[in-house]
């Protein structure tokens, strides 16, 4: 690290100073050059309370021999921050274990394994990176904290790094295999997060394979502004490259041109499949509860299916074994409160955490009575509990439970929301064999209810699944680690029930409730094949069986039904199997950069079908069925990364083509109200979308933040939409740029802004008009061939430390979304002019200009 | 009607927030005009009329661009009526009069090209009662209760039935389309609301005690139903439908439009005090 500092005129570093200092604890050595120079030193808690001692005698030296040669025997560096000095704990300076004699010819290989948690929680670590000093050899941790590495045999010194931990060095002697569980301490900041511990080399993991992922850690997307200042993760990883937003008013996001029902949303394992609260504003993710969201952009690994697009993991906290804790959090619409605690110290923990708005209670203020007696509130309780049994088993119970409730005139409205429960055992066969089984339930419904008159309807529908998943990884040697397994559901979907009361002579309806069993087993190998080349290849096969009860249909051309057959309980309608090869191998070109090349194919059974312009709550998710087939792609991605200024930076470059089949949508004329079957009411097609990806992140030091930019293409071909030509998806979006940055200005301010700017949805606008019956109707052309105007938006934000003590800290957060009130369109409309009927005018909806909002965060 | 209004919700939420709308000038392709037909036959003197037009560029004055010189006939169990022009675009037969159960077979000339349609005239069901309701949250502009008007009508049993309702509150004709099917109400007493939102909040479109309300029911056959239903999700502008298109018209040879044989039944009342 030393001498790589560039001296920029006007370095600090490049001041004179004259000092002599004898035996002075680093912290107060860094207080008098401070005050003999005016430079001032940032570093974290682990500096401050080193108990390292400095002895300097300086005349007329510059600021960077000083340093250099007072820190040259210690773990600890320096960078140049801006005029400061950033002094930070490192670990690569420690030297190296010397040489393996020679006396060991072919050494005998072992294994470590084990699982990393946080001293403070005990909470387990996901991600943690444990290397060789050297960084010759390394593995991270999977899921569950777990990790295994094998070694030859002698003395070996791991580093072990993580996100928002302090890097830590673990002297290991090997002489058989062995289990080391690592505990890390949480770096410094907790509420405020500023992340300055070191980077290691290969930060992004050159190494691995794995393609267009990205991996956030919670801590990471706090400081992000959001609207209405509740942290979104969601609505982070919107910021990322290849994923994005379907526009405000909706939840949904697209993933390298793919549909939003393509994207595979999982907490703690179990499906969510719908994601948002209050029709897209929030996401059911709270994240006081989430301790990590892994996203796969396509190039998903062999252990995930069933969507074509992403997989977005999303992992909860397991609760804090150590001690129990209250943290929350008081907003502008709503409030948070997440309680956790030991139920065995060190060894079992809980916790719960709930969120409610309470956007409703302004509502009673207002004169207007249908206003007045109007309800629009979400609630969402997560709770966890996990139990040790012993070393080598653990047992998690996690649940989660969210409802929206939106109503109008206490007559009319909707309830939506999910249930989740998991149970999930890890268990560690040896050192080299992890095995997770989980047992998983997850619900989905909606409730509308509608009173006009004399007339009462209410209307239900529901997916509901059975889920048994088991994962196991093997640890074959050094060059080899294998996972495989097997998933199992059983997915209930009643597609609407609907009761009708009053005069409205509305017969009430029942439509058939649909079964289908999805099975897959997986089997992937990750091989080191050299010191630069690793390749991961995998088969996943999946087995979509439709199952009777149920009543199936031919259908023509044009929608009508041809004829139908009946099946009985268990009958197997149709088995549709699907080969899912995966294939990733990267080359590490040198010690900074790498290129991967990767090849995936998904099939997907559920589908989502809506012809709304906002995705709705009542969407329809439907299965397979005779008619309507799996949907498939194919995606090819190449990517090249690199890290530049001493790893301070990280460069990612990713393109992408992906070929995709049985792609469906609403016919024209199609009615969604309706008790004929939905194959009456599709078309089906292929589509295309390829695209270039780059992503610029800078991770330490006082800015971070990044740049991400995608250049982009998504089409269909669709028999009988836009006369058989293929058009443009509605999610074609030829430019993403996404700006963001965190700065800390010091130890009380966090300011924090981003910026967006994207090419408006593709939408299909009237290229005339003509007059039926004396009103006027559009005359349209091509499907998807206009744009909305290009999307900006810049958000603000800032965060000040109010209270920090060791049992109590609290903050207060403040953010400006949209803060130079940029008019973006929500959609464009056209209609007669209010005062003058022969004129046609084009209008657009705006939803939000200059959103404020406060929100207050405390934790003890 | 029976599509029970969810979105009428969500634009209460969405009201709830900071939306807002304005006009602006956006630049939209012109297509060129395209030839609309709308041909109907009544059971009634008077009811048999073809109007042939044009459609117009956007951001055109609009006007009914009537186009002369097109040869219009319609047949029915061998016999062929003529249809004369009576003002520009309009062609008119004052001797047919529509029979249930026949099927009507419009043939349009017009410069080289021929279009053709089919319908056959539905049975009558009668218009039972017509009747006033309160809404549960509608106001009009000066925040008086928004009232609507509610069709009551036997559906027949053993056919499916199609139907569409025209309005008229004091002699003027209200612009929205109205159209219901009998997928749910098959062979029940239906008490159907007219629901519509008066968009540019003009006055003679609410229903007031004193005013004169009539309505007129057409029982339609299924393809022109389901071009009413496609004209009226995707071809109105709204801006909700994530696919707008031009609706699937019974008329061959590329035109807009459709062709339609419908019985009539009426109803007429003075709109009581509520």
């Amino acid at each position: 690290m030393f001498g790589n500092l560039r001296a920029f005129a006007q370095s600090p570093l490049d001041k004179t100073i004259t000092i002599k200092l004898n035996n002075v604890p680093l912290r107060q050595a860094l207080d008098k050059i401070t005050a003999a120079t005016g430079v001032r030193f940032t570093y974290n808690e682990s500096v401050a309370a080193s108990n390292i001692k400095l002895t300097i005698n300086a005349k007329e030296q510059s600021l960077k021999q000083v340093l250099d040669a007072a820190l040259a025997n210690y773990p600890y560096s320096y960078s140049q921050l801006d005029q400061d000095i950033l002094i930070r704990y490192d670990a690569t300076k420690l030297k190296k274990p010397v040489a393996e004699p020679a006396a060991k010819p072919a050494a005998e290989k072992f294994t470590i394994s084990g699982t990393v948690t946080s001293k403070q929680s005990g909470e387990t670590i996901i991600g943690a990176s444990i290397r060789l000093v050297d960084g010759a050899q390394g593995t991270s941790t999977n899921g569950y904290g777990f990790y295994s590495i094998t070694l030859p045999a002698g003395d070996h010194q791991l580093l072990i790094s993580a996100i928002g931990q302090k890097s830590l060095i673990v002297p290991v002697s090997l002489t058989s295999d062995q289990r080391l569980n690592i505990t890390m301490e949480d770096n410094a900041q907790e509420l405020q997060t500023v992340t300055i511990t070191a980077t290691q080399k290969g930060a992004r993991d050159l190494k691995s394979p794995q393609m267009g992922v990205e991996k956030l850690n919670i801590k990471e997307i706090n400081d992000v502004p959001v609207l209405l200042g509740e942290h979104d993760v969601m609505k982070t990883i919107q910021l990322f490259p290849g994923i994005k937003s379907a526009g405000e008013g909706s939840g949904g996001f697209y993933v390298r041109g793919g549909a939003t029902d393509q994207n595979l949303l999982m907490l703690d394992e179990a499906t969510v499949y719908n994601a948002y609260h209050l029709l897209g504003f929030f996401s059911t993710f709270n994240s006081d509860a989430i301790k990590n969201v892994s996203i796969y952009k396509g190039d998903m690994p062999a252990q995930y299916g069933g969507r074509l697009s992403s997989v977005i993991d999303v992992k909860m906290n397991d609760g804090n074994n150590q001690k129990f804790g209250v943290s929350g959090g008081v907003g502008m619409i709503a409030a948070r409160l997440n309680i956790e605690g030991p139920i065995q110290k060190g060894k079992s923990s809980f916790l719960i955490s709930a969120r409610r708005t309470y956007a409703d209670a302004f509502l009673k203020l207002s004169k207007d009575t249908v206003v007045k007696n109007s309800k629009l509130y979400f609630y969402d309780i997560n709770a966890k509990a996990n139990l040790v049994l012993g070393d080598k088993d653990r047992i998690y119970i996690s649940g989660y439970l969210g409802k929206d409730v939106l109503s109008a005139n206490n007559v009319n409205g909707i309830n939506w929301g999910n249930t989740t429960a998991t149970l999930r055992w890890n268990h560690i066969f040896n050192n080299r064999f992890f095995s997770n089984t989980s047992f998983i339930y997850s619900n989905y419904d909606y409730e509308i209810k509608v009173k006009q008159d004399v007339n009462t309807y209410g209307i239900t529908s529901r997916i509901k699944d059975w889920n048994f998943k088991e994962d196991m990884q093997y640890d074959i040697g050094s060059d080899h680690s294998l996972s495989f397994g097997v998933n199992s559901v059983y997915h209930t979907i009643k597609p609407g029930e609907i009761s009708a009361t009053g005069n409205s002579g509305f017969i009430s309806q029942k439509l058939e409730t649909r079964y289908a069993w999805d099975n897959a087993a997986y089997v992937s190998d990750t091989w080191k094949a050299t010191d630069r080349f690793t390749l991961t290849y995998g088969l996943r096969v999946s087995a979509f069986s439709i199952i009777g009860p149920g009543t199936y249909y031919d259908v023509d051309a044009d929608g009508g039904i041809t004829g139908s057959k009946h099946y009985n309980s268990g009958q197997i309608v149709k088995t549709y199997l699907n080969l899912e090869p995966r294939v990733a191998a990267a080359f590490q070109l040198n010690d900074i950069s790498s290129i991967k090349a990767s090849y995936a194919r998904n099939a997907q059974n559920l589908h989502l079908v809506s012809n709304s312009t906002a995705g709705s709550p009542t969407d329809k998710w439907i299965a397979s069925t005779n008619l309507i087939k799996p949907e498939l792609a194919d995606q090819f991605s190449v990517g090249y990364y690199r890290d530049l200024a001493e790893h301070k930076y990280e460069f990612t470059f990713e393109t992408y083509y992906k070929k995709l089949q049985n792609q469906l949508d609403y016919r024209n004329d199609a009615n969604i109200f309706t008790n004929q079957p939905i194959e009456t009411q599709l078309l089906y097609g292929k589509g295309r979308a390829y695209g270039a990806e780059f992503l610029l992140r800078k991770k330490t030091g006082r800015l971070t933040g990044w740049i991400s930019y995608t250049l982009s293409k998504s089409e269909r071909l669709i028999d009988g939409i836009n006369n058989n030509q293929w058009y443009n998806a509605r999610q074609d979006r030829t430019h993403d740029l996404a700006i963001v940055g965190i700065y800390k200005l010091n130890e009380k301010w966090t300011l924090s802004a981003n910026f967006v700017l994207y090419t408006g949805d593709a939408v299909t606008y009237p290229s005339g008009k003509y007059l039926v019956d004396g009103a006027t109707y559009y005359y349209y052309t091509n499907r998807n061939a206009s744009r909305l105007p290009t999307y900006n938006r810049l958000d603000l934000g800032a965060t000040k430390q109010l209270k920090k003590t060791k049992k109590y800290s609290s903050e207060i957060n403040f953010s400006l979304y949209n803060a130079y009130g940029n008019r973006n369109a929500y959609r464009i409309y056209f209609r007669d002019n209010k005062t003058d009927p022969n004129k046609t005018e084009a209008v657009r909806t705006t939803l939000f200009t200059y959103v404020p909002s406060v929100t207050y965060n405390f934790k003890f | 009607m029976h599509t029970i209004r969810f979105s009428a919700i969500l634009m209460i939420l969405l009201g709830l927030l900071s939306s807002c709308d304005k006009v602006i000038n956006l630049k939209l392709n012109n297509s060129g005009p395209q030839t609309v037909i709308e041909g109907t036959v009544s059971n009634e003197a008077g009811g048999a009329k073809v109007s042939i037009s044009q459609s117009q560029n956007f951001y055109d004055e609009t006007s009914f661009t009537g186009i002369s010189g097109a040869q219009v006939t319609v047949d029915v169990d061998g016999t062929v009526y003529n249809f004369d022009p009576t003002a520009a675009g309009v062609y008119q037969n004052s001797t047919l009069i529509g029979v249930p159960g026949h099927t009507y077979h419009l043939t349009v000339k017009l410069n080289d090209k021929t279009y053709t349609s089919t319908s056959t005239m539905p049975q009558v069901v009668k218009l039972d009662s017509i009747y006033v309701v309160d809404d549960e949250f509608g106001t009009n502009k000066d925040k008086t209760k928004l009232r609507v008007a509610t069709v009551k009508y036997q559906d027949p049993a053993n056919e499916q039935n199609y139907y569409r309702f025209i309005e008229y509150i004091d002699g003027r004709k209200e612009k929205s389309l109205f159209v219901d099917d009998d997928e749910f109400t098959n062979g029940q007493t239906v008490n159907s609301r007219l629901n519509f939102s008066n968009d540019n909040d003009d006055p003679a479109r609410e229903i007031r005690t004193g005013k004169q309300l009539m309505i007129e029911m057409e029982c339609i056959d299924a393809a022109v139903y389901k071009y009413f239903f496609s004209l009226n999700s995707n071809s109105t502008g709204s801006g909700n439908s994530a696919a707008p298109s031009n609706p699937t018209s019974n008329i061959t040879g590329g035109a807009l439009g459709y062709f339609s044989a419908y019985p009539i039944t009426r109803k007429t009342i003075t709109v009581p005090a509520n």
